[in-house]
This record gives structure tokens, C-alpha cells and sequence, in this order.
């Protein structure tokens, strides 16, 4: 087991040459110059010349690149152009806020998924079924950027049960442990925050996880399905267990196998794939970091974010794996 | 094991309500801790930083001009200058050497006294030899600077390369013209972006990246004390969302108001302000080469096009006609100067005069929105067309990326095309310098407009003290560009912003500034 997680964690390396050589092309090949964004109207064309020099961007190319792979093995992102801050710790300040964004989001997804999946399982083609199937189809089908407009205007400017966006009322901020607001507000006893923090957490956590619902909940019904076949199943009924026991404790539990890679495969893609839910509710994450960025061809903040995801991609992947082994005593890892 | 699902739905049951309990009393905790007087102000984005020495963004400035102070500001609602942070100046008859006294008894927020070498040291960092690179508003600010000096303890001596009198107006800017505590600039060293330190009605407090930055009154502000006690700027990037925040009660003003939320806005009660901006949507004619090198086709042009019209169908009553380069609240404006007016029989006169009834031309445009026109450059290129077409015109278009379109324009491609400008310091200057054909090479003229009494008539202007006399410069100017037709100005677009009736005291200045001293709900 320790033998194959370090194998994994050795595949990290190709990964991050193979993404950063991406992620620098892309953005060093198909942008504009950053030197006249910083420098704006009034750039004369001495001023930007001068200024790619200090930044180094008249070198060539593959020196560039060798510089940046450098930083990054020192830990360094480097600082960013329009900011001129270290590009680590603005990832770190907006973190927290997408790891909680994410977290709910999973969460939410996976039990309502679940149960949605199994219901639909046990009542194949009845009404049940079919409004299960209907919700999900729509969850996959409705852009998350017009359902979060839509709960803005239903939840919060009509109902008024939520507010529009932001993360936690001014003011009511917790004392920084995690950068979770959830549970730092929980650790410090400072209960205000904690419901404010939830309040503001509901609605983009919802509309972020409406399509990873119904992927789930597909998922769920059709391993269910597949396994109430099954003849352990029958065994189990002819012995005459009741119903829920066979559900719940012996389908469920051996489709659990693709139900959690799903469920991993999709947190891997909320960790980074936030950014419209964090652009329509304003949440302060790293989507909406690395977009405003890229807006501005902030060379050294794209980097570092995009190759940052890709090693939290990876990691979660491997961590899914592991929790294979753990589930199933059959896999076994060498 | 029914006792236990019943066990496991009674928790949930509880945990539901106690939940839901928490979300309403959380709501009224939150009024109870909250400070009555708290501004809350929603902008579109963070601040690209704190530093007045490197940055160049309007988000920015909104927030620092609450923080920081130059030696000389704006009047409310117009470009006209007056002392802040110097009480009185004087000109040297040569025109070359500003003397300023500074105000006594001022202090920084951190303490420091305000005095001579505090300005001195503000400027010797944004010219050489220690200036840097990446300072984008230093050249055009302190370029005209040759040296600074302490006269005294509360004076200080510039020494100009030559007479330039817009080099007042610069120094009510927001961007590179504000003063910083010296010792916050060496106490903060690098990290001055998140850490500004001025002598303001208003004093940082902190800022949340991509949620909120916070100030609080200064306390030992030697002004007018501000009505609230705090300020928070909110950032929400989606407009429609903002707007919605402000009438779920989330936030008290917004700005970068979409047209197309201001009847939900009036409807919910808000209100709505509505104000000129320091800009310009123009467009241009090549003049370097035929066929509008020829005055009498540029008028024949500007005749086609009935400028109400187009303004009133693309912008929807969110911009303004354009009479002239200057927005009216610039000194020197002249509302007396008209472009030519829109009658089509002139046009296809003058046009048949001059041989050209069939001319066929090309119309280069860009495909994005701009500050100064918010539909972007296709639509207003192709309501052109359409003038056009009606004088017999053929005009094709051409539509690029801004970048590219910038070189193309450079390159002199395209017979007609679309521009804009956003004032930098509220001079006349600012935008006539647009004419200057010394400028044709750094791309600023960008009809590549040459004219030896436009020339001198900016050389003029620039020498002048603030005046009657100066603005008769500017009049004269505005009368022979638009004689001469090098542009046809369209539109001045609208700062929009909405508040709630709850506050007052609220507006935009013209520069894009808010200033909250006098805000108050």
C-alpha cells in the first residue's frame, strides 16, 4: 500500500511538467502583453519595452520556463504582475473559501443523490422514478450560471430567506483557525458567524452541486439496479430479511464502488471548477482569482492556480483509490 | 429498527428547526452588533492595489481617494481645482517654478506630521532616477518635473522644464498625485499595495481579498469630520447581482449600474443616479491621406449622420450627445460649438462638388466594449454604414480585437474609424492634446489631425494660468476641430450608480471618484 501511494504520489512530477509547460505556452504564446495592461493609456512604446525587461519577459522563451520550474521547486508562484503580492499567499487567503464551497457542495450532492438514486432503484418506472429522473436531467441540463441568478432572485430578493451573495455578513468574520468560516465560527463558539457563514453558504453550495445531484443520483440507480439482480440479493429476500435491511445494508453497500468514484471525480472538478458559482454569488475562492487573472494576462498568478488544481486533482484521485481498498477488501493495491 | 429511523428523523428534525432558528435570530444579531453608521458601498472588482505610485484602475482610486489627499483637489461636481493638503501656490512670472505652502498641524494616520519632506519624498520616488518602470501614471504626472525642493518646513519649490499649467490639475489627480506617510512607505516596504497610509477622512482598516475592504473615520482628520463611521466597499463582480443586493438590503450603494436593471431598481424604490462621465466616444477620420484628407469630404461625412438618433437607439438614454471633445463640466467648454448638422442634401452636395458621389471607403472598428461605448465598436460602425449608405457612401467594415485594432489604427489602415478617451486630470489639455500633431507618432492623435494653429494654439493653452484667458484658448480650439472636422464627436457616456433612500449625500464626482466624507444614511 505505502509502496503504491509513493509510485502515485512519484506521478505527480510528469504532471506538473506536463501542466506547467501547458499552462505557460498557453498563456505566454496566445495573450496579450501584460507590460501595456499594467502600464494603460498612456504607455508609450520605450515605457513597455522597458518594462517587459524588468520583468523579464524579453528572454527566451525556454529560459522563462526553466525560471518559473525553478521558483516552483524553491516554492515559490512568484508575485503577481498587478498586484506585485506573492502569488502563494493570495492562493492560500482564498483557499479555505473554495475548499468549504466544495466541501458543501460534495456533501449536499452526495446525500441528496443517494437517496434520490436509491428511491428510484427500488421503484423502477413508478411516478417516484421517473420525477427522480426529471429533477436529475435537469440538474445536468441547467447552466449553474442562470440557476444561481435564479436563486438570487427567488431566495433572496423575493423570499428574502438568504442573502445575495458575499460569505458571511461584514463584520461578523471569524477568527482565521482553518479559513473555514463553518468551523472556525464552531471552534471559537462565535455562533453568529456560524449561521451567518450558513446562510451565505446554502444557496452556492446548492446550485454548485445541482449537477454533481444528478450525476450521482444516475449513477446510484443504475449500480442499484444492476445489483438487486444480483443473486446474494435473492438469497437474501428467500431468507426472508425485511426490505430496508437488503436495500441499505447489502445492495447499497457494494454499489458504493463507482458511487465514490464518482463522487471523487467530482469533488476533484468543484475543487477548481467553482468559477461561475463564484463569480454569480461572489464568493472570494480561487476561481474567481484565476478568471480575474487571466482578464488581465497576470502571467504568474494563471500559473501557479492552474498548476496548483492539477496537484489537488491528482491528490484527490489518489485519495479515492485509497478508500477503494478500504471498502472493498477485495482491491488490493501493490 | 424502526426506533431507530424514527431516533435518526426526530435529530434531523431538530437539527432542521434548530438551524433555521439560528439563520433568523443570526439576522437580527447582525443589526444589533452592527455600527449604525456603515457605508456599504458595492464596487465590481478589488482594487488592483493601494499604492497611487502603481496603479492606473478606477476601483482603486475609489477606494484611495477616501484614504489619501494631494496638495490639491477637485470642486464638487466639476474639474476645477482648489487647495487641500497646500493652502495657496505662486507661479514664478517664468512660468517654471510652483511654490506651495502646506497646510499646518496635519498628520498622517499613523501619526506622522504632514510637512515638506513628506511631499518632497512622495515625488522623488515617482521621478528619476528613483523612479520605476512600472509606475504608470509617474510620466504623465510628474514628466514636467525637473526637480523638488524644501523651501521650508511647510513649503515646497517644483522646478518645471517649461510653462505647463495642466501640471496643477495633475496634482488633484488620484493616481501618483497623492501624499504618503514616508514612514508607512518605509515601514511597509513592498507591501505598501495593502497598506496605505494617508492623511484622509477616512483610515484603512483591512481588506478581505474578492469580499470587502474596510475604513474607518479618522478621528484626527483636520477637515470636515465624515458623517459615517465607517465605509465598507463590497465586491460583487455581476452587475445584475449587485443590483439585486441592494434591493435585498445587502448594500447601500452600487455602481457600474446595467441599463437593463433600472426599472427593477426604480420599481423596488431605489434610486438612480445618472451623471456624465470624463470621456469620449468619437469617430475619427484618417487625414493623412486621400480621400479625408480633403476638409470638404470629412464635412460631407458629417453631415450623413444624424448623431440624436444613433446615440438614442444604441445607447438607450444612457449617453449623452457629444457636441465637442470636452464634456461639459471641463473649464473651457464651449456649448456654443456644434459639429456639422445632420441634413443629407448637404451631404450629397458637397459630396457631388467635390467629383466623389460614389466614393467607396473602409470602415476599421473594434469588437469589444469600451469605457466610452458600451455596445462596442461593430454596432456603431454598422449604424454608420447605414448613414452612409443613404448618401451614396459604400462603406465595408472591418472589425478587430482591441489589441490588433490598436496597431491598425497606428498604421494609418482604415479611412474612417472609432476611438474614445478617458480623461486622466479634468484639463481641457487632457483631451485637446488629442489634436496635437506632435502626437501623431506616439498614436495618441489618432486621425493623424495636423494643423500649425491647433499646435499653437495648445502651446498657449499649456502656458496660460487658469483663467478666463486660458479657457478663451480652449474655446477657440474646439471651434477650429470642429470646423475642421477631424473627428465627429458622438457621445459622453453616463456614470450610473443606484443607491438606497436611505442615504444621502451621495454622487459621483466627474472623475469617477466617490468621496464619502459627506455620505450619510
Amino acid at each position: 500500500m505505502v509502496k503504491y501511494i509513493i509510485k502515485r504520489l512519484l506521478l505527480l512530477v510528469p504532471v506538473i511538467i506536463g501542466v506547467s509547460m501547458l499552462v505557460f505556452l498557453v498563456m505566454h504564446m496566445f495573450t496579450t502583453d501584460p507590460a501595456a495592461t499594467i502600464l494603460g493609456q498612456h504607455a508609450k512604446q520605450d515605457q513597455i519595452l522597458a518594462l517587459r525587461e524588468q520583468l523579464g519577459l524579453n528572454k527566451p522563451i525556454y529560459v522563462q520556463y526553466w525560471d518559473f520550474l525553478r521558483g516552483i521547486l524553491h516554492g515559490n508562484l512568484g508575485d503577481s504582475l498587478m498586484t506585485k503580492t506573492p502569488v502563494w499567499n493570495e492562493i492560500m487567503a482564498r483557499f479555505p473559501a473554495t475548499i468549504e464551497l466544495a466541501l458543501a457542495a460534495i456533501i449536499f450532492a452526495s446525500i441528496f443523490g443517494i437517496i434520490m438514486g436509491v428511491i428510484s432503484a427500488i421503484k423502477q418506472n413508478s411516478i417516484v422514478d421517473y420525477i427522480c429522473m426529471v429533477i436529475s436531467l435537469l440538474g445536468v441540463s441547467m447552466p449553474i450560471f442562470w440557476l444561481g441568478l435564479i436563486f438570487i432572485l427567488v431566495f433572496a430578493v423575493q423570499l428574502q430567506w438568504f442573502p445575495v451573495s458575499g460569505r458571511i455578513d461584514i463584520g461578523l468574520e471569524p477568527i482565521r483557525i482553518t479559513g473555514l468560516y463553518l468551523i472556525d465560527s464552531l471552534a471559537t463558539g462565535n455562533m453568529p458567524a456560524f449561521f451567518s457563514a450558513l446562510k451565505h453558504l446554502i444557496m452556492p453550495a446548492v446550485a454548485l452541486g445541482s449537477a454533481s445531484t444528478a450525476i450521482i443520483a444516475r449513477m446510484t440507480r443504475s449500480t442499484m439496479l444492476e445489483v438487486v439482480r444480483q443473486d446474494y440479493i435473492r438469497t437474501a429476500r428467500a431468507k426472508g430479511l425485511l426490505e430496508r435491511p437488503i436495500i441499505f445494508g447489502h445492495a447499497l453497500k457494494n454499489a458504493l464502488i463507482p458511487i465514490i468514484t464518482v463522487i471523487g471525480l467530482q469533488l476533484g472538478t468543484l475543487l477548481g471548477g467553482a468559477v461561475l458559482t463564484e463569480t454569480v454569488f461572489s464568493w472570494p475562492g480561487v476561481g474567481k482569482y484565476v478568471v480575474d487573472a487571466i482578464l488581465v494576462t497576470d502571467y504568474p498568478v494563471v500559473q501557479g492556480t492552474v498548476m496548483m488544481m492539477a496537484v489537488i486533482f491528482v491528490l484527490v484521485n489518489l485519495l479515492v483509490d485509497i478508500i477503494y481498498a478500504f471498502i472493498d477488501p477485495r482491491i488490493k493495491y501493490s | 429498527m424502526k426506533r431507530k429511523y424514527l431516533a435518526i428523523m426526530l435529530t434531523g428534525v431538530f437539527v432542521l428547526s434548530a438551524v433555521l432558528t439560528g439563520c433568523g435570530s443570526s439576522s437580527t444579531t447582525a443589526t444589533k452588533t452592527a455600527t449604525p453608521k456603515t457605508i456599504i458601498f458595492s464596487q465590481g472588482a478589488d482594487p488592483r492595489g493601494l499604492d497611487p505610485a502603481f496603479v492606473d484602475d478606477g476601483e482603486s482610486a475609489k477606494v484611495m481617494c477616501n484614504i489619501y489627499e494631494g496638495l490639491i483637489k477637485y470642486k464638487d461636481g466639476s474639474t476645477e481645482i482648489e487647495p487641500s493638503l497646500a493652502t495657496d501656490w505662486t507661479i514664478s512670472p517664468d512660468g517654471k517654478e510652483y511654490t506651495f505652502n502646506l497646510r499646518k498641524n496635519v498628520k498622517f494616520q499613523d501619526g506622522t506630521p504632514f510637512n515638506a519632506d513628506a511631499v518632497v519624498f512622495n515625488v522623488e520616488r515617482q521621478i528619476p532616477p528613483k523612479a520605476t518602470d512600472d509606475m504608470p501614471y509617474a510620466s504623465f504626472t510628474y514628466g514636467p518635473v525637473v526637480k523638488i525642493e524644501k523651501i521650508s518646513d511647510l513649503s515646497v519649490k517644483f522646478t518645471l522644464k517649461s510653462k505647463y499649467t495642466p501640471f496643477l490639475a495633475n496634482l488633484a489627480m488620484t493616481l501618483a498625485a497623492p501624499v504618503l506617510s514616508p514612514t508607512a512607505v518605509a515601514k511597509y516596504k513592498g507591501k505598501l499595495m495593502e497598506n496605505p497610509v494617508g492623511t484622509g477622512p477616512y483610515t484603512f482598516v483591512s481588506w478581505d481579498k474578492n469580499q470587502s475592504l474596510k475604513l474607518k473615520k479618522n478621528d484626527t482628520y483636520w477637515g470636515v469630520k465624515p458623517k459615517a463611521d465607517n465605509v465598507v466597499f463590497k465586491f460583487t463582480k455581476e452587475n445584475s447581482v449587485r443590483a439585486s443586493d441592494l434591493i435585498a438590503g445587502g448594500t447601500d450603494i452600487i455602481d457600474g449600474v446595467d441599463p437593463n436593471d433600472i426599472a427593477k431598481l426604480e420599481s423596488s424604490n431605489m434610486k438612480v443616479y445618472k451623471a456624465d462621465g470624463m470621456n469620449i466616444n468619437y469617430m475619427a477620420f484618417n487625414c493623412s491621406r486621400a480621400p479625408f484628407n480633403d476638409p470638404k469630404l470629412r464635412e460631407a461625412i458629417s453631415h450623413a449622420i444624424n448623431r440624436d438618433e444613433l446615440v438614442k437607439y444604441l445607447y438607450q438614454g444612457y449617453a449623452s450627445v457629444a457636441n465637442s471633445p470636452l464634456p461639459s463640466f471641463i473649464p473651457g467648454y464651449d456649448k456654443t460649438v456644434q459639429p456639422y448638422n445632420y441634413d443629407v442634401a448637404k451631404a450629397k452636395q458637397l459630396l457631388k462638388d467635390a467629383g466623389k458621389s460614389d466614393l467607396k471607403i473602409k470602415i476599421i472598428t473594434y469588437s469589444n466594449p469600451r469605457p466610452y461605448n458600451s455596445v462596442g465598436g461593430q454596432k456603431l460602425a454598422e449604424a454608420v454604414q447605414n448613414y452612409l449608405a443613404k448618401i451614396g457612401v459604400t462603406a465595408t467594415i472591418d472589425s478587430y480585437n482591441w489589441t490588433d485594432y490598436k496597431t491598425k489604427v497606428a498604421n494609418g489602415e482604415g479611412d474612417l474609424f472609432f476611438y474614445g478617451w478617458t480623461g486622466d486630470n479634468g484639463d481641457a489639455d487632457n483631451f485637446l492634446s488629442l489634436f496635437d500633431s506632435n502626437e501623431i507618432k506616439s498614436t495618441l492623435n489618432s486621425a493623424k489631425y495636423s494643423n500649425p494653429a491647433v499646435d499653437a494654439l495648445l502651446v498657449k493653452g499649456r502656458a496660460l494660468a487658469n483663467g478666463e484667458e486660458r479657457n478663451k484658448v480652449y474655446k477657440e480650439l474646439q471651434e477650429i476641430v470642429s470646423k475642421d472636422a477631424a473627428w465627429l464627436p458622438i457621445s459622453h457616456s453616463q456614470v450610473l450608480a443606484a443607491y438606497s433612500p436611505k442615504v444621502t449625500g451621495f454622487s459621483v464626482h466627474p472623475t469617477g471618484s466617490v468621496f464619502f466624507s459627506g455620505v450619510d444614511k
